[in-house]
């Protein structure tokens, strides 16, 4: 398939230190703020922990991943499934790499890395629209602390 | 940041950087020699172009054991995007974006 990824690399800077990034990943009230709305239960984000986050109103499984590689606040490696689709589930478990680096000037660099999705074409082209927008979301959250107006849109 | 749209919109404001950025959309993890092989340019050529957009953020590069891997960033786009369009407007121009998509397609077909 012409434009579907099977390793996705998005980037974005940020105007504060890495730990406030991390908080911006970590912290149920601010991820519920950029990613569609998701309620992500506490998580401790310990190596071989599960992160699971439900659709808003808490009904729906989006996602239940499990953590391969925490270094707070600079990088964060988990699985990924797309419960949220009946279709997308029934594909492969992918990967997702958060790496967070500090810049001059008190920037942040954050890098999202979404790969090993061979197995996985559908997510893969599903999750690329996805991603760019939770990354703009996440930087207007961090260095505004208000939510991005587009966020909350029905079609993505 | 305003001094980083203008470096995205400088980018984009070339052909062969374009080009280039199609080229990574139709798959990225390139390397500088498949990215060079069908430029019509020199290799320092694409070197400097691709440079240009690393700057710019549109391209990120990682490396893979010896080889260094050019993928394309579209968060920058992204920003711009969310910057002039909403939510307000989104549903507009996504319908206005489908109907030039399908009038196009009848044209060549």
């Amino acid at each position: 398939m012409i434009g579907v990824q099977t390793t996705q690399v998005y980037q974005i800077f940020i105007k504060a230190p890495p730990e406030r990034v991390w908080e911006a990943i970590t912290n149920p009230q601010m991820v519920a703020q950029y990613f569609f709305g998701t309620q992500m239960e506490k998580a401790t984000f310990a190596v071989g922990s599960s992160v699971r986050s439900w659709s808003p109103d808490r009904r729906t499984l989006w996602t239940d991943n499990t953590v391969l590689e925490s270094k707070p606040p600079r990088k964060l490696v988990h699985t990924w499934r797309s419960l949220y689709d009946k279709e997308l589930a029934s594909e492969a478990e992918s990967r997702v790499t958060w790496e967070i680096e500090p810049q001059e000037g008190g920037y942040s660099k954050l890098t999202v890395i979404h790969d090993r999705l061979e197995g996985a074409l559908k997510t893969a082209a599903n999750v690329s629209g996805g991603w760019t927008l939770i990354l703009s979301g996440l930087k207007t959250l961090v260095e505004t602390g208000h939510p991005l107006t587009v966020f909350g849109r029905s079609d993505m | 940041m305003s001094d980083d749209d203008d470096r995205v919109f400088k980018a984009l404001a070339d052909r062969a950087r374009r080009r280039l950025l199609d080229r990574l959309f139709e798959r990225e993890g390139r390397t500088l020699t498949e990215l060079a092989s069908k430029m019509a340019m020199t290799r320092f050529g694409v070197m400097k172009h691709l440079r240009l957009l690393e700057e710019a953020g549109l391209i990120v590069t990682r490396r893979s054991g010896r080889e260094k891997l050019h993928f394309l960033n579209p968060v920058p786009i992204r920003l711009i995007h969310d910057r002039w369009i909403d939510k307000y407007t989104e549903s507009r121009v996504s319908a206005l974006a489908r109907l030039k998509a399908q009038l196009e397609e009848r044209g060549t077909a």
